[in-house]
This record gives C-alpha cells, structure tokens and sequence, in this order.
C-alpha cells in the first residue's frame, strides 16, 4: 500500500536531502539476508502484531468461512457445508435485476460526489482552524464543530427537512414574502448535492480530528526557519503544512476508493420515500430489498463478496497509481 | 471512510420507513425489523413442503367460549366488545397455580424500557400464581426480527418459550424453523383436548387455524382484531372551524381536504392516506377472484383507482410535507395536520397523551364509506398477529405444565388472573379508582413491563373507560364498520410462497410511492405489473390456483 | 483562507513572547514572533467561515435541547422542534433517569468502553508498529492479514453461531472481542508511525535500543497526537455500539446505556402494519413525547462532551521536538 508508507518524514528539515521512504539508513537492505536471519532480527516485531493476528483470525477469519453460503441455498438446519450447491446462482441473481444497473449508477454518483465536495472540507476546515491564533477560540470551536457525528441520522435528516423541507423554515419564510416554496428535500435533481450536505455536515467536523494529529506533528521551528528564508504563508503552506498532511491525506483517499462502493445505508434508506429509488437506490439498499430482508442469506453473501473484490481492486489500483505518482509504495522495493 | 459498514453488517441493519423520529437513536445506526409495510406486497416469506397445507378440524381445538363479565357493547360480526366499566367482582378462573416449580425461560419482544428481574414485586407476583418461574430474556421489539432469526439458527440455545410476532416470521419457518426447532401442540390440543384448558378453548379458532404450520398446530395465539385501519380528523379543530365532516364518497374526502388546507399557517390536510385510499376503493390484501381466476392486487383496478386518487391529493398539496421525518402522529396531535390514517389502538393512545395537557382534544373516526358513494369493503385483519412457540421437548409432562401456564396467561376480561397480567398487584402497581379503574403507581412503569402478554392472550377487549366517551365511540364506530368486513381469500391460512418469488412484490412499494408523489404516472403501473408477471408473478398465481383448487 | 499563518504546535514558543522579539506589530500574546500578522480582508473571511461553521452546529443544537426542555403544551404549539423558549421544565430528563436502569446500564457502558479501548488501542499500536517497516520479515502477508478484513465481512448468522460456541453469549466480551481491531485504525497508525524521521530511530539502535524500547520510549511519545486520536476513535465506537448487545446479551441486566436509550426512544412505538391494536403497553408502555427523544440525544452527548477536551489536548499540544532531537 503506497499510502500505507510515509514518502517523507514530515519533520524532515528541509536542508536535508530527501530519502525514498522504505529505506533505513540503519538497516540498509541487505538483498542476501536469509529468512532465518530476518526471522530472529524481527522477531519482536512479529510477536508485536501476534495479538492483532489472533484477534483477527479468531473474530474475521472464522465466521468470514460461512461466505460458502454464497454458493449454496443456506439453511442454519442443514450447516454451513450442507448445500444445496447452486453454483455461481447467488452472484447471477445480484445482476439479473434491471434495478440493480441504477444502483450501481447512483451508487458510484453520490462516490464521486462525495470524493470531490466531501473530502477535502475537514483538510480546509483543519487548516482554517489551525490558522487561528487565540489556543481557547481554537479549542473551543474544535470541541463544537464535531458534535453533529454524534447525532444519529434520522436526527440529521430531520433537521433539514426542518429547514428545507416543504413546511420548513425556508419555504416558509418564501411564502411570508409572497414566493412560490421550494422544497429542497424531495427534489430527485438535486438529491446529490442534498446528501453531500448532509455528510458535510454530520462528518467534516469529526474528520478534522486526524488532520490536526497530522498537523500537530509539524516542528514550528521549520516555519520560523521558512520566514528567514523569506517564505509567505502561502508558500509556508505549501512546502511545510500540507506535505504534513500529505501522507494521511494519500491514505484516506484510497482507502475511500475501497469504500466506493459503500454509500451511506441508512441516510439514503430514510430518505427514499421523499425522493423516490429512482435516486436513492444504492448498491447497499438494493441488496437490503432484494435479498436481506426475505433472509436471503446466500444472495447477501454473494453481494458482499463482489464487493469485496471490486473495493480491493480498486484500493490495489489506488495504491499503484499513487506509486506512479511517486509516493513509494510497499511493493516497491530498491 | 468507515470500512465497517461492510454489506454483511449493513445487510442486516433494517430500518422502518415508516416510523422515522421515532428511530431517534442516539449516534448509532437504527437497527428495526423488515416491517409488515413491506411484508405485505411479498407475502409470507419461507417455502413449505405442503405449500397451503390447511389444519383439519381433528387437529384444531374445540371452542369454547367463557364470559366472565357481560360487555355493555357486544360484540357485532366479530367486532371487538366493549366494557363501559370495569367489573366490580373479579373471579378467579385457574384454581391451582398450574406450574410445579420448574424455571423456564421465555424470549419477547419489548416496546419499552426493561423491567429490573431481581426484586421485581410483578413478576414475583405472577410466577408465584404460576407456580413456575418464568425469566425472560427481552429483546427490543423494533430489533426483534434480527435477534429471533439469528437466535433460531442455533437451536439449542433457544430459550423454552419464543414469541414470533407475525411480522418477524423468518423466511423458511414452516419448512425448516417450526419442525426442526418448535414442539408439536396438535397431540395436547386438538379437539377436545384443548377442554382441560377452557381459558385456551375460549380463543377463536380462526386464530388456532392461523396458528398451524404444514397442518399441524404448533403455535399458542395472540388473537387480532377485525378492524385495525381507521381514518381520524381532528373534530376539536374542525368543530373550531365550523366544518361538520360529511363524507360519503372519495370526492366528499377530496373536497374536505381541500376545504381545510392551509399550507400559509403551517397547517396541511392530511398525513399520506395511501391506506384510506386502499380501504375505500376495496383493495384487496393480495388476491381477488374474478371468473375463476386470480388476480393479484396489483393488477386489480381497485388497486389503479386507488393509486390515482391518492396522487390526486398529493398533487394538490394536501399532504404535509414533513410526514416522512417527523412523527405523523406528532403532527396530527398538535393539529398540524386534521385527517390521518391510523391504527384504532392509536386512539386511545393519542387521548392519553393529550387529554393531560389539552381536555379538549378530540379526534374521531369517518364513518365507514366507499369510494363511489356505496359500501365499502374491510377486509379482515389476520386472526393473530403474534405467535409463541414452545422449545421442543422429549418430556410431555413439561409441555402440560407451560400449556397450563399458557391457561392461566389467557384468562379473559373479568378475572383476577387477567388483572394481575395487566395490572399487577394491586396496593404496588395500581390503586382501584373510584370507578373500578386501575390507576397505576409511580413503580408500575418500572415493574410492569408487557411481557407474559406477549406469550398467549385472550381475546382483544375494549375497556379504556378511563377517556370518557371513548369506549363507546370506540365499539359504535367498530361495530358499524364490521358489518362491512369480508375475508380475503386464504384468509387465516398460513401459506409459504416458494422463495424465488420473494422480492417480485418489491418494486411496487417504491412505485406506490412514486406515482403518489407525482414522481411516476400511472402508465408506470402498466410497465410494473407486466414486469411482476414475468419475473414470476404468473408462476405465483399458478402456485395460489394451485391450493385455491386443491 | 489565510491557513498557515501559525501552527501553535509547540507550548514554549507560542506561550511565551521571545525576549526581545524582532518585531511586534500586533499584540497577540499568542501570536509568534516571526508570524506576519494577517491582513485584514483575510482575517474577516476567517472569521466568517468559522462562525458559519459554528452556527451551523450550534443552531440545530440549540433546538434540539431547547425541545428536551420544553413541557408538551410548547411542543404541541410549535408542531414539532421549539425554536422559541417557553416554559422549561426538566421533566424528560427526570422521568429518563427514573427507576435507576440508565444509571445501570452507564456503567455497563462506561466498563465496556474502557476496558475495549484500552485493549484495541494497545492491540492496534503494537499491531502497527511491527508493520511499520517494509522489509520486515513477513511484512506483507501480515498486512494483508488486516487489509482483508476492510473489504471482506462475515455475515450475521455465521458470526452469531462462532460466538455461541465460543461461550460469549451473554458476556460482556462479546461486546469486546469481535470488533476488538479495525485494520482502519492500525493503517492511521502505522501511517503515523512510518512519518518519523527514521534518523531518530536510528540512532537509538545504533546505541543498542531494541524494538520494545524504540516503541516505547521514542515511537510513542512522539505519537501521542494519532494515539489519542486512535483511542478516541475506538472509544467512540465502543461507546456507541448496540448491534452486539442486541444479538449477544439475553440478559437485559447487562444492557449497555445505548440499547436502554434505544429502548426507550422507540417505546410505545407500534410494530409496523399491526397498527397497533394488539399490543397493550402496560403502564410503562406510554410512548415518549418529543422532548424525551431529544432529551435522549443530549444526554448520549454529555460523556463526550466531558471526554473530548481530555482527548483534545493530546491531538493538539503536538510533540516536544528538542528533547528528542537535542
């Protein structure tokens, strides 16, 4: 994973020569170095990520076996391993539904919408607070700002409907001054840029959290060097803050990539009957409909594997394309 | 960027579309149940190896009805009977406490908070009248359809005694879940066996007949009533604004609505009225028979009629738009919108929370109408909306004893046992008010949680006599509306459609609500149905000529 | 948006005014002396974008406890969420922490969330640290061993079963262990840990410092920042989970304070299509006004809002760089 590995260090002073990520100085990459060599030189590090591994194979691996079920008619009476076998009918019957092309659609649109409107507000809203001088106006907004993830989204969808909706403020106040209402919440055209709202609004504060930890990694003493060297702060933004932020900016994009498939389940299923499925069908809901929901265990199943592929291939493409880009990556070793 | 919500998670995670600020959780996902919203245009989900299979009337038991107390409204074609006070002598109908001492456990649904187990003066009190020990291990009734499929799957796990409300029944129950998990009642009930427990001889058997699986009976009933669906206005406010409804026909219901639209003042005619719209137009819940034939709802006319004129309302703004975020029931009570479609439970519910605050809260029912000026068609409700089921058991001795637990749980109106269940104990949970009424302590919402209730009980009576003039209105406007009921075809026989067809029905919850909202026409219905036909629609009516001619 | 203009990082410069500073054109005590001081087109446009985003909040939040406040007569008048006071009464909350079940079930909530985030925070950073070096031995199949689990889940009748048998059901750490590591975490982590100047690291094993020692007495003071957030994540998470109290716990004893708050919020609701005829809801059964539901939410904000400004210091004081760099 190329995000996975930090290109350069942040606090890397800039008068220092630039280093390819993966490599230690210290530990230069011996090619012949044996396996049983390697073994007892990282030892500690394998016993480190032992309990990890244990907890993951014991909770994630075992029941993530019953995923035969995708490929058989599943009964809990007859076992895991109890049949009948339909082959690949699971998988087929996931496609063979002309509702589930639109799911598909609206699925990858609320993605790239999200990707584009969505993304980069907690990075400007963590340089924007960061920018601010007084520590207790800086804290003090931080601590408001993240609130709203704690509300759950029926909460969420209620206040705007509040606001928005047909009976809400807006078209009220609209009608006090004489104008035909708009009701914002169950127009289909314009339902995109209405849940990227609503995902902005619930999520960005709490998503500013990780920047300010990437931020708070950045030695100051490199700004004031900047500003001898006659920096603004603009360029102090560009040559130190955000190359800060560069390595977990790297890392979420992709991993959102993996997620591209998985839009906000329950935000869209409250809000279906206001706009209609037409547009508020995802892959997610779709599978819901379709399959879950008549316990359609081996349908389900299917469903999830398929995405699981398509998320890892595009969290794999992600990462090489990154590389491409001259972020080193895992598999790129000198 | 929350990788958890993998589909295996979400898959699961079910939300009510309908109730929505009542799902107001804090910061979590809402997790509901598949909804009979839903469950209604699919069927009963599962596969049986005897699709249809009916219970003959040696494997149904003997009814025999029991009146503890006369009702001052009787019961009319079915109607639910009304009590205008509350009798003065309670008889005890179970003489013995029929448990010996055996601790069982038992799994319910709970819309509520639970009751604390240890020190618990109700349930100690009604364990002590059982002689058993009943512990139960509650479950939140909105997730209750997810913790009872997952908690079927691992048989041996199973506490002694499940409900299965009608609208968690998991796919596959009569063919897989019922025989492998759940006892076989017919050898302890059929016929005149059930006479041992007269409390249980005294429920219906159309709920028996409901209650019986591949032709054998296995459940223990929750009897339903005749009419469940009721069009409330607000009279208080209506009466303010010198408005006496008089609705004859579909176009008197429009014409009203329209009279009392006032989008300007925050104030809309109506909630979404797609089930009025249903009602009137004599909708069936799922099969007519014309000439010999089926036809599904869908195809129905009545179904096309009601659809137009439900977009009709909708076109004219009628309907308020907040109804999907907000509770429609809030709304109505605070009179921001006048005419909703509502269960007739929530009647009384309502004038319990308003007459508190607001003694002049008033909300009545239109009387029964169709939609072209004549009669009007009330399809039956199921005769049990709620299930229990018993563990299997190699021990007979141990099924007499629940079932003489069950017994004592349904005793009806008019006894002592059925007002402990109720009310519990008398002088802890409740005092007698003037007129008979129980009025409950400060401890009773703490203790008295529904829970044995939700095990077996006797048939529905009407006796809130606390809200003056309710149970009359009440039993009057049921009475005149059952003498409209008709039962649908298959009625009160449990059928398991063939699993392909499952999710057919599915689209035409999204289409009732696209073409209500003007986002469809009506010609989108046309393209649907043809769609339902070939994607096994026509195989289904096959599968249902099929039974209907066995 | 004029961002960059201090990143306040480290306590010493920004809190104490350097000693003959070279210039001080404005007297921000914060400000430090070699920041310009913002022009002011900038610092409008700053201040607006802040107090847009903070209205924002606090607008709905305003609402939303002022409706938890307000008696039904008010709710009624309002249809719905009170935006102007009445009369306010504490009722909601009152009649929420009767009876002694909420009180309960925050302790339950309050142990499994604290015992759960100390354990996968200290699972995740061990975890992240032995993948934090690209030619470890095994590196990559062990990360993939994380990396699956992002995309590949297990369903719900299989998960339920292998807790069964595992003996979990109805213990407490089936709340725990099934959700114990998210591999999203352990990447931040890592991520995190692989941005340290290797040099640093270096030069303690160069003077012999095992991997133990690094981690301890270099990686993690200097990651205090992730490690606080990481932790706040998991806490959260554990804070705000149902799903598995729901499926595991029979016992309603056990019940953490979000399936209570659930319970609650929901009750008196009617199962769907039965209209609600058949249930009778007993004397608890009352269905809660509008108040009580919202009272709900402001009351599952108040732990965080008491945790949060703990957590918060960690994620923004940053690292003390001259002690390590010396």
């Amino acid at each position: 994973m190329a995000a996975l590995d930090a290109p350069t260090s942040p606090r890397t002073s800039g008068d220092e020569p630039k280093r390819r990520a993966g490599t230690k100085p210290a530990r230069p990459p011996v090619r012949k170095i044996t396996w049983r060599a390697k073994l007892r030189r990282d030892r500690s590090l394998l016993l480190m990520t032992l309990p990890g591994v244990v907890l993951l194979v014991l909770f994630a691996y075992v029941p993530m076996l019953g995923n035969v079920m995708a490929w058989e008619k599943f009964s809990p009476y007859r076992g895991f391993l109890g049949g009948p076998w339909v082959g690949f009918d699971n998988f087929l019957r996931v496609f063979d539904n002309p509702l589930f092309l639109n799911a598909v659609q609206n699925t990858l649109a609320i993605t790239v919408f999200q990707l584009v409107l969505y993304f980069p507000v907690p990075i400007f809203l963590a340089l924007l607070l960061n920018s601010v001088v007084s520590p207790r106006i800086r804290t003090t907004i931080q601590s408001i700002v993240y609130l709203p993830h704690f509300f759950s989204w029926v909460l969420v969808v209620a206040v705007f409907q509040q606001l928005f909706g047909g009976a809400g403020l807006l078209s009220q106040t609209l009608r006090g001054l004489g104008q035909q209402p708009v009701d914002i919440m169950t127009n289909p055209d314009t339902f995109l840029l209405l849940v990227t709202s609503q995902s902005i609004w619930k999520d960005a504060g709490w998503g500013v959290i990780i920047f300010l930890a990437a931020l708070s990694t950045v030695d100051p003493a490199q700004y004031e060097a900047a500003v001898m060297d006659g920096a603004n702060r603009w360029r102090r933004m560009w040559h130190i803050t955000l190359p800060a932020l560069r390595p977990v900016i790297i890392l979420l994009l992709i991993l959102r990539l993996g997620d591209a498939l998985t839009v906000g389940f329950e935000q869209l299923l409250l809000q279906r009957d206001m706009v209609g499925a037409q547009v508020s069908e995802v892959i997610d809901t779709y599978v819901y409909f379709q399959g879950v929901q008549f316990g359609d265990w081996g349908f389900a199943a299917a469903a999830g594997l398929m995405k699981g592929v398509v998320s890892l291939i595009l969290v794999l493409g992600a990462n090489k394309l990154a590389h491409v880009f001259g972020e080193a990556g895992v598999y790129k070793r000198s | 960027m929350n990788t958890t919500t993998q589909l295996g998670q979400v898959g699961e995670i079910a939300v009510q579309r309908r109730s929505f600020l009542g799902m107001v959780a804090a910061g979590a996902a809402v997790v509901g149940v598949p909804s009979l919203l839903t469950a209604c245009s699919s069927g009963e989900a599962g596969v049986t190896a005897e699709p249809g299979a009916t219970a003959g009337t040696d494997v149904l038991p003997t009814y025999k009805e029991i009146v503890f107390a006369e009702p001052d409204f009787p019961s009319v074609n079915g109607s639910t009977a009304g009590y205008a006070s509350i009798p003065a002598d309670l008889v005890q109908s179970v003489e013995e406490p029929p448990g010996k001492g055996t601790e069982f456990t038992a799994m319910t649904p709970l819309w509520g908070t639970p009751p604390p187990v240890k020190g618990n003066k109700y349930y100690d009190a009604v364990n002590a009248a059982l002689g058993s020990t009943i512990t139960f291990n509650i479950a939140d009734g909105n997730d209750y359809g997810t913790v009872l499929a997952t908690a079927l799957s691992a048989a041996d796990d199973l506490p002694d005694w499940v409900c299965v409300p009608t609208w968690n029944v998991p796919p596959r129950f009569a063919s897989e879940v019922v025989p492998n998990v759940f006892q076989d009642l017919t050898d302890f009930l059929a016929g005149d066996k059930v006479l041992k427990y007269p409390n249980l001889a005294n429920i219906p058997t159309a709920a028996w007949q409901w209650s019986s699986f591949n032709g054998r009976l296995y459940g223990l009933p929750f009897p339903g009533e005749v009419i469940n669906d009721v069009i409330f206005y607000r009279k208080d406010i209506l009466d303010g604004l010198g408005i006496t409804p008089d609705v004859k026909s579909a176009d008197d219901l429009l014409a009203l609505l329209k009279e009392i639209n006032n989008p300007s003042a925050g104030v809309y005619a109506a909630a979404d009225l797609w089930n009025t719209s249903t009602i009137m137009h004599g909708v069936v819940p799922k099969w007519k028979l014309v000439d010999g034939k089926l036809l599904h709802r869908v195809e129905t006319e009545e179904y096309r009629r009601s659809l137009e004129w439900n977009a009709e309302v909708w076109a004219a703004g009628l309907v308020h738009p907040d109804i999907d975020t907000a509770w429609n029931k809030e709304l109505f009570e605070s009179g921001k919108l006048l005419v909703m479609n509502d269960g007739i439970g929530g009647w009384h519910e309502a004038l319990g929370r308003q007459l508190g605050t607001n003694p002049s809260y008033s909300q009545q029912p239109l009387p029964p109408f169709g939609a072209d000026g004549g009669d009007p068609v009330y399809y039956k409700g199921q005769p049990a909306n709620i299930f229990s089921f018993l563990k299997k058991s190699d021990d007979p001795e141990r099924i007499e004893e629940l079932l003489g637990i069950a017994n004592l749980l349904a005793a009806p109106f008019g006894t002592t046992e059925f007002d402990l269940v109720n009310n519990g104990v008398e002088g802890v949970h409740f005092t007698r008010g003037a007129d008979g009424l129980p009025v409950p302590t400060e401890l009773a919402p703490t203790e008295l949680q529904p829970t044995y209730m939700f095990l077996v009980a006797p048939p529905v009576v009407n006796a809130k006599v606390q809200y003056p003039g309710f149970v009359e209105a009440s039993s009057t406007f049921t009475a005149d509306a059952a003498q409209y009921t008709e039962e649908p075809l298959f009625y009160g026989v449990q059928i398991s459609e063939p699993d392909e067809y499952a999710s057919i029905g599915q689209p035409f919850v999204d289409l009732e609500k696209d073409i209500s909202r003007g986002r469809k026409s009506i010609d989108d219905l046309d393209a649907a149905v043809e769609t339902w036909r070939q994607s096994g629609g026509d195989q289904l009516r096959e599968f249902y000529q099929g039974i209907l001619e066995a | 948006m004029t961002a960059t203009e201090n990143s306040l990082t480290n306590p010493a410069i920004v809190l104490e005014p350097p000693a003959g500073s070279r210039r001080r054109p404005r007297k921000s005590k914060h400000r430090p002396a070699w920041e310009e001081p913002p022009t002011v087109g900038g610092a409008i446009a700053k201040f607006a974008a802040l107090a847009l985003v903070v209205l924002a909040v606090l607008g709905p939040l305003y609402t939303i406890v002022l409706t938890s406040l307000s008696p039904q007569s008010v709710i009624s008048e309002a249809g719905g969420m009170v935006l102007v006071p009445g009369e306010i009464t504490f009722a909601a909350y009152q009649q929420l922490l009767d009876g002694g079940v909420v009180f309960r079930s925050v302790v339950v909530s309050i142990g499994v969330t604290a015992v759960g985030t100390l354990i996968s925070t200290v699972v995740s950073v061990l975890a992240a640290f032995g993948l934090s070096r690209t030619d470890s031995f095994l590196h990559r199949p062990i990360l993939f061993v994380f990396l699956i689990t992002m995309f590949f889940g297990a369903g719900l009748i299989p998960t339920y079963l292998w807790v069964s048998q595992l003996g979990l059901i109805d213990s407490y750490w089936a709340l725990i262990l099934p959700g114990a590591i998210s591999a999203f975490n352990v990447l931040i982590l890592r991520n995190f840990f692989m941005g340290i100047d290797a040099s640093i690291t270096d030069a303690a094993r160069i003077d012999g410092a095992g991997d133990w020692r690094v981690l301890g007495s270099i990686v993690l003071p200097m990651s205090r920042a992730v490690v606080a957030v990481v932790a706040l994540f998991y806490g959260v998470g554990y804070w705000n989970a149902f799903f598995n109290a729901m499926l595991y716990l029979r016992d309603s004893a056990k019940w953490p304070l979000q399936m209570v708050l659930r319970a609650y919020v929901l009750r008196g609701q009617p199962p769907q299509g039965t209209t609600g005829t058949v249930i009778e809801l007993g004397a608890g059964g009352a269905v809660p006004s509008l108040a009580a539901k919202m009272a709900v939410m402001v009351l599952a904000l108040v732990p965080i809002l008491i945790v949060y400004p703990f957590v918060q210091r960690h994620f923004t004081k940053g690292v003390i760089f001259g002690a390590i760099k010396g």
